[in-house]
């Protein structure tokens, strides 16, 4: 396979090294006219600037840049070549999302993926096959905080600049979030929510609070954050016969912390001994294949010409959907109401 | 890879006693003896890693040697092979009679041990998306995980064979087959078997590509073993012919073809070994820090206990595989 990808930064890194080393990529292309061709080890698997993009001889492409730009991209991807990767967020806003929507209704037996790659980690994955008949039983609420404390460039970046990225916490981190949500429970609504600016003045929200409700009447919460001076990841689910807790988070700086999964059972009503405070059973994960598995099922989608698994089209629209209510309320003055 | 700790906590009196355990660890003993006497194979090497095994320490007069790559700890000289097939058979028999702590703790020892056990199994099952699967059961008979087992919805069928028949046969051979599994559990079957090495190859070649392996089992590397070594009296044989460390088991595991997917150490009873050793014999030499310890009051030793767990020093070993 051939593969394309737009954009060398952060995303685009991660996937090149995932790609290097799947036994079906012969070849990877990197587009990036913000790289210096000269400074850069790609060597020849950078695109020189100016050089037309090679549409025809490519088998797949991954769209790593910047969210102003990666509708327009994934559009013409889809048009050019049918099979896209496209990281998360689903474009900017409702408008760029409809235009992939749009593309994607015109190109028959496409392929197309959002980067949703949470769902995958090792905790999020053993939580799921916990919950429900013969584990924990059937979900009664969840509640996830996902946050970082900003960093000393976080005014300068361009996903706090609403022009280039769309939004803030809620649309850069929190959809992560909204997209396990949806995972355990399904289409949500939002019932009420929450936005402030309330440290670094960006004009986007750097917290978000949002209370959503499954089809089925499930409650979720949800805080991200921008000012969570610890970094910190926790998804709690509670379930009829116990609870799960998945905290800490693989990541290439380790500073979420061990990822792990606390498991705690609900004790019988007529246990004496320390009723309440249930002993608990902790998974601690050192190992995140999370990257791998979501480019591995995107490509063997693309080989058997179907449609993949995770990241769909579908799941996408259902998360934008949820921000696009939330934003629509705006941001709340602190100190103010609404 | 994934580790598993628990804040379950239960006594020592309620699986295994030091105080009752004299009893029918001398009968093993006396039993390996005279198992001994019709003929011994001498272990020369480890089989882990194939090098040969140093002097490590004797148990009532039996060798125990050291694999020098993993610390793994292994019996000598071992009884011939159907004489040891008929020892665990004879001590198994010991554990099943009424005067014996094994009977009279049977209820707290499924409490305990053989329903989190069985919990264990099917989560990690449920984590590979299992349902309805055949199991093999491999341990010296009778067993009272078995009864267990047979009440396990997610079980279609399970089989239990005992470990020497399986290492005794040639593997691949069609008499050592029977039908494919998609998981075995080897509950410290291990630790007894004469060819740990060749069983987990018999047990392999009966699972497809992705097969489940369950194996539990104490570790030499485990803190009680570590600060007690032959001096810790839950090693003897035929039970602990061999006492793998963490690092052995692990290296056994990938040798026969299995990719660990769990590795833990969720012991809960170090310290309190370690504690029934210096009550039973005060002169017994400790550390410093070790008696510092052990003196210490309840919640600092469940904080240590825990900390055992968290970093795979514990010395009960659980872990889960996947066929290669």
């Amino acid at each position: 396979m051939h593969c394309l990808i737009f954009g060398y930064g952060y995303m685009g890194q991660i996937r090149y090294q995932v790609l290097a080393n799947h036994p079906e990529v012969k070849r990877i292309t990197v587009v990036d006219p913000g790289l210096d061709s000269g400074r850069s080890r790609l060597g020849e698997r950078l695109l020189p600037p100016g050089s037309p993009i090679p549409w025809e001889e490519v088998d797949a492409v991954f769209i790593c840049t910047p969210n102003q730009v990666s509708a327009s991209l994934c559009v013409e991807a889809l048009h050019r070549c049918g099979r896209v990767f496209c990281e998360k967020p689903p474009g900017r806003n409702a408008e760029d999302l409809a235009r992939i929507q749009e593309a994607a209704g015109e190109v028959p037996n496409h392929t197309l993926v959002f980067g949703f790659n949470h769902r995958l980690h090792p905790a999020i994955q053993a939580a799921r096959a916990l919950v429900g008949e013969g584990g924990l039983g059937e979900i009664l609420y969840v509640k996830g905080t996902y946050g970082k404390s900003g960093g000393v460039r976080y005014r300068e970046s361009w996903r706090n600049r609403p022009e280039i990225s769309g939004g803030g916490i809620l649309l850069d981190q929190g959809i992560h979030l909204l997209d396990l949500f949806h995972l355990f429970l399904g289409p949500l609504k939002v019932v009420d929510s929450v936005l402030v600016d309330s440290f670094w003045k960006c004009g986007v929200e750097d917290n978000a609070f949002v209370l959503l409700r499954s089809r089925e009447g499930i409650p979720a919460f949800l805080h991200s954050s921008a000012t969570l001076w610890k970094h910190t990841f926790e998804l709690s689910i509670g379930c009829r016969d116990g609870y799960l807790t998945a905290c800490g988070f693989l990541s290439k700086s380790g500073s979420y912390g061990r990822e792990q999964l606390v498991i705690g059972r609900r004790q019988f009503e007529d246990e004496a001994m320390a009723l309440g405070n249930p002993r608990e059973e902790v998974i601690t994960f050192d190992r995140d294949d999370s990257w791998k598995e979501e480019v591995d099922e995107f490509l063997a989608a693309v080989k058997e010409g179907r449609p993949a698994t995770h990241g769909t089209l579908e799941e996408a629209v259902g998360v934008m959907e949820v921000i696009r209510e939330v934003y629509a309320a705006g941001l709340t003055p602190v100190g103010g109401s609404r | 890879m994934r580790s598993v700790s628990t804040e379950s906590r239960f006594p020592l009196q309620a699986v295994k006693p030091l105080a009752e355990l004299g009893l029918y660890r001398q009968r093993c003993l006396e039993a390996t003896r005279r198992a001994g006497e019709g003929g011994i194979v001498r272990r020369q090497v480890s089989p882990v890693s194939g090098k040969r095994l140093t002097p490590w320490g004797r148990i009532s007069g039996m060798d125990y040697g050291r694999c020098p790559e993993t610390g793994s700890l292994f019996l000598v000289d071992m009884p011939q092979a159907e004489r040891w097939q008929a020892l665990l058979t004879e001590v198994s028999r010991f554990r099943q009679e009424p005067e014996g702590f094994h009977k009279r703790l049977e209820r707290s020892r499924a409490d305990h041990v053989h329903e989190p056990k069985v919990r264990w199994m099917e989560e990690a099952l449920r984590f590979q998306g299992r349902s309805r699967v055949r199991l093999l059961e491999v341990t010296t008979g009778p067993s009272q995980l078995t009864p267990w087992l047979a009440f396990c919805p997610w079980l279609e069928a399970v089989e239990t064979m005992e470990e020497s028949a399986l290492a005794g046969g040639t593997p691949g051979a069609d008499g050592n087959g029977g039908p494919p599994v998609d998981a075995a559990i080897l509950p410290e079957s291990l630790d007894r078997s004469d060819h740990p090495v060749r069983l987990l190859t018999v047990v392999g070649q009966r699972m497809p590509r992705g097969g489940i392996l369950f194996v539990t089992g104490l570790v030499a590397s485990g803190y009680d073993m570590a600060v007690l070594g032959a001096k810790n009296l839950y090693l003897y044989p035929p039970d602990r012919a061999n006492c793998f460390s963490l690092t052995g088991l692990t290296r056994i595991l990938e040798r026969t073809g299995f990719m660990p997917q769990e590795i833990s150490t969720p012991g809960v009873l170090d310290l309190e070994i370690v504690r029934a050793h210096k009550q039973a014999e005060p002169g017994l030499t400790l550390s410093g820090f070790d008696r510092i310890l052990m003196d210490s009051d309840l919640g600092t030793r469940e904080s240590f206990q825990r900390f055992l767990q968290e970093q795979s020093l514990s010395s009960f070993a659980r872990v889960v595989a996947k066929k290669l």
